[in-house]
């Protein structure tokens, strides 16, 4: 069944409300859990239909559904373990960058160096 | 046992594109991989040692298999990197009046060692059994 619901505001049971823009453009329109540890795993995911691994630290996030441009914000991260040197992860500017359909995303250790790790997490929001 | 869809990218490396199940593998295989991407069990991919030099993975028709010699170089790039920080750390230490456990020439050694051991590897488990240094 399709439909549309047109409101400004939305508002639980408990009273609690919030202005619809909010949930427009302040949600995830896609984001994705996965282990970048050799070919690893997809841990969980939403509008996105693969995760292409490229080399060691550089991945491809491909979305089920199209962004309506590249212009959205990504922020993600892979897991380390608390006294361990950081590490990173960002949007590749080069072979693979942002686009409507997919996103290169990199993830590099505390040296710059490009590094795989267990458990990565990517939003995208737009 | 999982579908993977494989193909050789624009760095002549290997490519896997591992699908959520959002969608079927076959519309993954349309919409986010090129033409000649094929799919694949993943168990078909290389294993162990092997696993881990997924930079040196090359595709010959359906067959993954890994180049040895990249692996062998990728070993060594990754080893020099080491023994780079430990270089500097241990010069770091020099300045800071803080003496180095271990000599220059039992550093130099190891570095010498580890060096040659990679040169004489002939598999992928040997070069993984090599210690960067620490």
């Amino acid at each position: 069944m399709a439909g549309t619901i047109v409101a400004d505001t939305i508002q639980d049971g408990a009273g609690n409300s919030t202005a619809m823009d909010n949930a427009i453009y302040g949600s995830a329109k896609a984001w994705v859990t996965w282990n970048g540890n050799g070919v690893g795993t997809i841990l969980a995911s939403y509008n996105v239909s693969s995760v292409t691994y490229r080399s060691t630290g550089l991945f491809t996030i491909n979305f089920t559904n199209a962004f309506s441009d590249a212009n959205y914000t990504v922020a993600g991260c892979p897991a380390v373990n608390p006294g361990n040197a950081g590490g990173y992860l960002g949007v590749s500017d080069n072979t693979v960058g942002a686009s409507t359909t997919a996103c290169g995303v990199y993830t590099v250790n505390s040296a710059a160096a490009l590094s795989n790790y267990s458990r990565i997490s990517a939003s995208f929001i737009r | 046992m999982s579908q993977v869809i494989i193909y050789t990218n624009s760095t002549n490396g290997v490519s896997v594109c591992v699908p959520t199940g959002e969608l079927p593998i076959n519309e993954v295989l349309a919409k986010d991989c090129p033409a000649g991407a094929i799919i694949v069990d993943d168990s078909t991919l290389p294993q162990g040692a092997d696993a881990q030099f997924f930079d040196a993975w090359k595709l010959n028709g359906s067959t993954v298999t890994v180049d040895f010699p990249t692996a062998q170089a990728h070993k060594l790039r990754d080893f020099n990197a080491a023994a780079v920080q430990v270089a500097q750390k241990r010069q770091l230490n020099t300045l800071a009046g803080i003496a180095n456990e271990v000599s220059d020439a039992d550093f130099t050694a190891e570095l010498t060692a580890g060096r040659a051991a990679i040169a004489a590897a002939t598999t992928t488990a040997q070069l993984v059994a090599i210690a960067n240094p620490v």
